[in-house]
């Protein structure tokens, strides 16, 4: 628990300018210590020099065991063998048959050359266990003998091998190579003697002509594997030294030296996360390069794989510093971010491991077949930069440029995020010096009823809308179908909104709350905010349908999700208008505003959360919408009823506006079609359906503008920034006491 | 030169709720003058010099250090103090010279200054042996001269000791509290908590006693004596915590307290 200390961040640090030489001092010293540890020189830089070199030494001598070792086979019943073609020459498989016939030893033997009371079977396996022969080859008495057709089998040969001895098995994959052979022949021979053109056999040959340039040819391999052992290796070289530099240093006592010399919290944030990032680099660069040699230099001297795995190219590959630079920070941010909240070294390794789950997925998405830079995968952090790697080291420079600035505007987004991040947990007092205390469950329990508060906290609001999040992904799983009747549909609807979102929402607000009314903010804003919430949602739904659009085009929509959605969307036309307003505007306005913009916008809007309140809610919002096409127009939609919420103190505009939205879009075709007078200046029908006319949608943008303004310059009745997260009214014994004694 | 006006910290606390470490505490202390802050464990003396190096910010209330407000302006506070802990360790992979160097390049020294600083710091505490001694290698006397040393490098007018010489031995103690009285005689202004009685007695100007949070008498040794009535120091300090623990039940109240001479038991519960 960090709650110890939770009151007050420092104010007013983050105003104070950075001296740039102060970050100099603090980055020297950082890595000076750094590079005087032992441990971090052998994992960063001896390790990946050596590590590299070394593998490549045992696959090259595997290679060459595989390739020039003797295999001894034993050859039992070779007398057996008259009329066939003939597989051996004298004690030695017949060239014809053989890459290489001086690595194969071959012994014949028989029945005669066996000790008595011994069998053959017995005597055969002896010899393979005991490594006498890697492999035994048992042609049966019949095996020639026209007769053995008339048991409607063919003969058989046996191969015995041992699959625990490395020996053996190649001497399987030999003598299975060059059975093969011999049976092709064989077989041919066959064919001739009865009379059929060998050529029948094979009509075409297959002639595949790779158009792709040498260079992209080259590269398709290492532009997908080497910036992702790249990017893993920045990730993993930022974790241990960000661990060290943060989490080490408070188990060691140093860190509040620092904090209380005149370094101020950025100076110390900029000055470590360069540390860092210059260690996260240099592990990335090493381990890379290091690979990139040693697997040119075996590859060259193995040459397995041939055409697909070129040897790498090398220039080229410097494209990938266009990546790591901006990665190597961004995962170090978020690495000394994350390492903040740990007391030890221990503490910081159990934190940073979820960081990597999380990461890791985001570096893997990029390996996925098919995927490529699109203005979709553009916008998706690391992978959109990894992928814009993989453009330019394929020499695709058009393509790269085109997505350039969105994915470096991604990119600087995120990086400034993690930066923000790691500068307020440096400043919050809690983390740095917070939570010695033993986490008991009873306790813990004792403490959430004892010191509820009016609004839920922080912590409550996130647990929320985990809770909430996590039971619209099972309920999802659970429903497969798509009803087809008005019950179905009205259950479809109800059991999430009501269960899964506004449940969690009212139940943690009536048991961990003082107020339901306060904590889910139902208070009455300005009377004239309510009907402009209504005006907004009608002059920004032609915005809103054109946003829809949009997406649909950058994300297409599956073929097959259209078709799921066929019958839900007919029966719903043929539903009465109030069922299906009540159903799709009104139960999803209430619920999810009171949940999303109600009680966990009230926790997390606390302590001068404000940006934050706004932006996580419309996430969650978002993705409480399930499928990727409407979860960013819901997160679009969800950031303007943050907005609102912020601005009025209350959930009822957003209630408001959310349910005008909803009701317009599902009312559109029968307005359309209801034949009002003056509606087909507004609407008009197009074959996907009904849309805007083009002057209302540039009308209805200037008026949700000037609406806007009207929301912007309304003052919040109640500052609940200003809330701390800790209780006002105390209720143990010992503060009471002490009230009256002032 | 330090002004704590009504200072209070509070965090939630999972098991005791919302929790006050430091409740409303008030004092000022001038130039020259050595205030010992004495407590047992938990008093609250770690929290009260926390608060004045900046490291944590008050709830509620007010403090200045050489003008600098704590909350407004930490930055201008910490470039005028010194401040040494159990908590502020020094660096293992750093030698005493570096270490105190970089502090006070940090503190924006120029290099040339920095060296006769040094030269002059080291002499002073007599640290000459184990310059080039890294921080790992060192002996906790050693330690904790280097972090005195690095306090005083920038020769701040505040100089903040937080049981600084807990876990020391008697001859490096004894070497400390000279330097601390050294100190006094250049001027400074020192704040030093311990909850050691006879270091308070030996070296403070003034001293506040502190029980759970909150200050329960300040004055000069004689002054404590006199409003008491007791000579013995050590009885004085006990007799204030329990008559503090017996009266925080019922009504205690301070001013009254602090005017009359302690009553018995029996009379303070209500």
């Amino acid at each position: 628990m960090r709650s110890q200390y939770d009151s007050v961040t420092a104010k007013t640090t983050a105003s104070d300018k950075p001296r740039l030489a102060a970050i100099g001092l603090i980055y020297v010293r950082e890595m000076r210590d750094q590079l005087r540890d032992r441990r971090t020189l052998f994992t960063i830089a001896l390790l990946p020099i050596m590590l590299y070199p070394l593998l490549g030494t045992l696959l090259l001598q595997i290679a060459q065991f595989t390739r020039q070792h003797t295999t001894t086979i034993c050859i039992v019943g070779s007398d057996n063998m008259q009329g066939v073609p003939p597989l051996l020459e004298g004690e030695a498989f017949s060239d014809e048959y053989t890459d290489n016939a001086s690595n194969l030893k071959v012994q014949l033997r028989s029945d005669d050359d066996l000790e008595e009371d011994d069998t053959i079977t017995e005597a055969t396996a002896r010899w393979v266990r005991d490594g006498t022969f890697d492999a035994v080859l048992i042609f049966p008495d019949d095996f020639s003998e026209p007769k053995s057709s008339k048991h409607d089998q063919n003969a058989t040969v046996q191969v015995l091998y041992n699959v625990a001895s490395d020996e053996s098995q190649i001497a399987l994959s030999r003598v299975t190579n060059i059975l093969g052979k011999w049976k092709a022949v064989w077989v041919g021979r066959s064919l001739e003697a009865s009379g059929i053109d060998m050529s029948t056999l094979e009509p075409f040959q297959l002639d595949d002509v790779d158009l792709a340039p040498e260079r992209t040819r080259e590269a398709a391999f290492w532009s997908k594997m080497l910036p992702f052992i790249m990017l893993v290796w920045a990730m993993t070289g930022a974790f241990y030294p960000a661990i060290d530099l943060v989490a080490g240093e408070k188990e060691r006592g140093t860190l509040e030296t620092l904090l209380c010399s005149p370094a101020l919290r950025s100076e110390i944030v900029w000055g470590k996360l360069g540390a860092v990032a210059s260690f996260s680099m240099l592990t990335a660069i090493l381990n890379a390069g290091s690979m990139l040699v040693t697997s040119s230099l075996v590859l060259n001297q193995v040459g397995v794989g041939g055409a697909t795995v070129g040897a790498p190219p090398l220039v080229p590959m410097l494209w990938l510093f266009v990546a790591l630079i901006p990665l190597s920070c961004l995962f170090s941010a978020l690495a000394l971010a994350v390492a903040a909240m740990a007391r030890s070294s221990k503490e910081g390794q159990y934190y940073l491991m979820p960081l990597m789950m999380v990461t890791l997925p985001l570096v893997l998405l990029p390996m996925l077949p098919g995927m490529s830079l699109s203005a979709g995968t553009s916008l998706i952090p690391v992978t959109g930069m990894f992928l814009l790697v993989r453009a330019l080291v394929e020499g695709q420079y058009g393509d790269a440029l085109l997505h350039l600035p969105m994915v470096f505007g991604v990119t600087a987004g995120c990086l400034w995020l993690a930066v923000t991040w790691a500068k307020r947990q440096f400043e919050n007092e809690a983390v740095l010096f917070g939570g010695q205390e033993q986490w008991e469950l009873g306790l813990w329990v004792k403490h959430l009823w004892r010191d509820r508060q009016p609004v839920a906290t922080t912590a409550q609001a996130y647990a929320c809308g985990a809770i909430i999040l996590v039971a619209l992904f099972f309920g999802r799983l659970a429903a497969t179908t798509v009803p087809d009747d008005l019950a179905g549909i009205t259950k479809m609807i109800l059991s999430p909104q009501l269960g899964m979102i506004l449940a969690p929402a009212l139940l943690m607000s009536v048991m961990l709350t003082t107020s339901i009314r306060t904590s889910l903010r139902v208070r009455l804003p300005h009377w004239l905010s309510l009907p402009m919430a209504v005006a907004l949602g009608i002059t920004l739904h032609p915005l809103y349908l054109a946003l829809g659009r949009w997406i649909e085009y950058t994300y297409p929509v599956s073929e097959e999700a259209i078709q799921a959605m066929v019958p839900f969307v007919e029966q719903i036309e043929t539903v009465p208008w109030l069922s299906v307003v009540f159903l799709m505007a009104f139960i999803p306005a209430v619920c999810e505003e009171l949940a999303f913009r109600g009680f966990i916008f009230g926790g997390l809007v606390r302590q001068g959360g404000r940006l934050r309140a706004v932006v996580v809610t419309a996430l969650m919002f978002g993705i409480s919408h399930g499928f990727l096409q409407q979860s960013i127009a819901a997160s679009c939609m969800g950031v303007l009823l943050g907005w609102i919420a912020l601005r009025t103190g209350s959930v009822l505009p957003c209630i408001l506006l959310h349910f005008t939205n909803n009701a317009l879009s599902v009312s559109m075709s029968r307005l359309t079609d209801s034949g009002l007078p003056g509606i087909e200046l507004i609407l008009t029908s197009t074959k996907d359906g009904p849309t805007y006319q083009p002057l209302w949608f540039l009308l209805s943008i200037g008026l949700a503008i000037t609406l806007l303004l009207y929301f912007a310059s309304l003052r919040s009745p109640v500052d609940e920034s200003n809330i701390s997260d800790i209780s006002p009214n105390p209720t143990s014994p010992q503060v009471a006491s002490q009230a009256t004694v002032v | 030169m330090i002004q704590v006006d009504q200072l209070t910290k509070a965090y939630d606390d999972l098991s005791r709720g919302r929790f006050v470490a430091v409740d409303q505490v008030s004092f000022s202390i001038g130039k020259g003058e050595i205030f010992g802050l004495l407590g047992p464990n938990g008093a609250g003396k770690t929290t009260v010099l926390r608060i004045l190096s900046t490291v944590l910010s008050p709830t509620s209330g007010t403090a200045t250090v050489a003008g600098h407000d704590v909350s407004t302006d930490p930055a201008s506070v910490r470039r005028n103090i010194g401040f040494v802990s159990n908590n502020t360790a020094i660096y293992d992979r750093m030698t005493a010279w570096e270490l105190v160097s970089y502090f006070g390049r940090l503190h924006g020294m120029s290099r040339k200054q920095l060296q006769e600083r040094l030269e002059v710091l080291f002499d002073q505490l007599r640290m000459n042996e184990f310059r080039d001694v890294p921080g790992g290698k060192m002996s906790t006397g050693m330690k904790q001269k280097v972090s005195i040393a690095r306090a005083m490098v920038h020769d701040p007018p505040v100089l903040i000791f937080d049981e600084a010489t807990l876990g020391l031995d008697v001859l490096v103690a004894r070497n400390l509290l000279e330097v601390i009285k050294a100190l006094r005689l250049s001027g400074k202004c020192l704040i030093f908590s311990t909850h050691i009685m006879s270091e308070v007695q030996r070296l403070c100007d003034r001293i506040a006693i502190m029980h759970q949070g909150r200050i329960l008498d300040i004055g000069t040794l004689n002054e404590l004596r006199d409003r008491h009535n007791e000579d013995e120091f050590e009885e004085l300090f006990f007799g204030l915590l329990s008559q503090y623990e017996d009266g925080r039940h019922g009504e205690w109240n301070e001013k009254v307290e602090f005017q009359t001479p302690p009553p018995t038991k029996g009379e303070t519960s209500p």
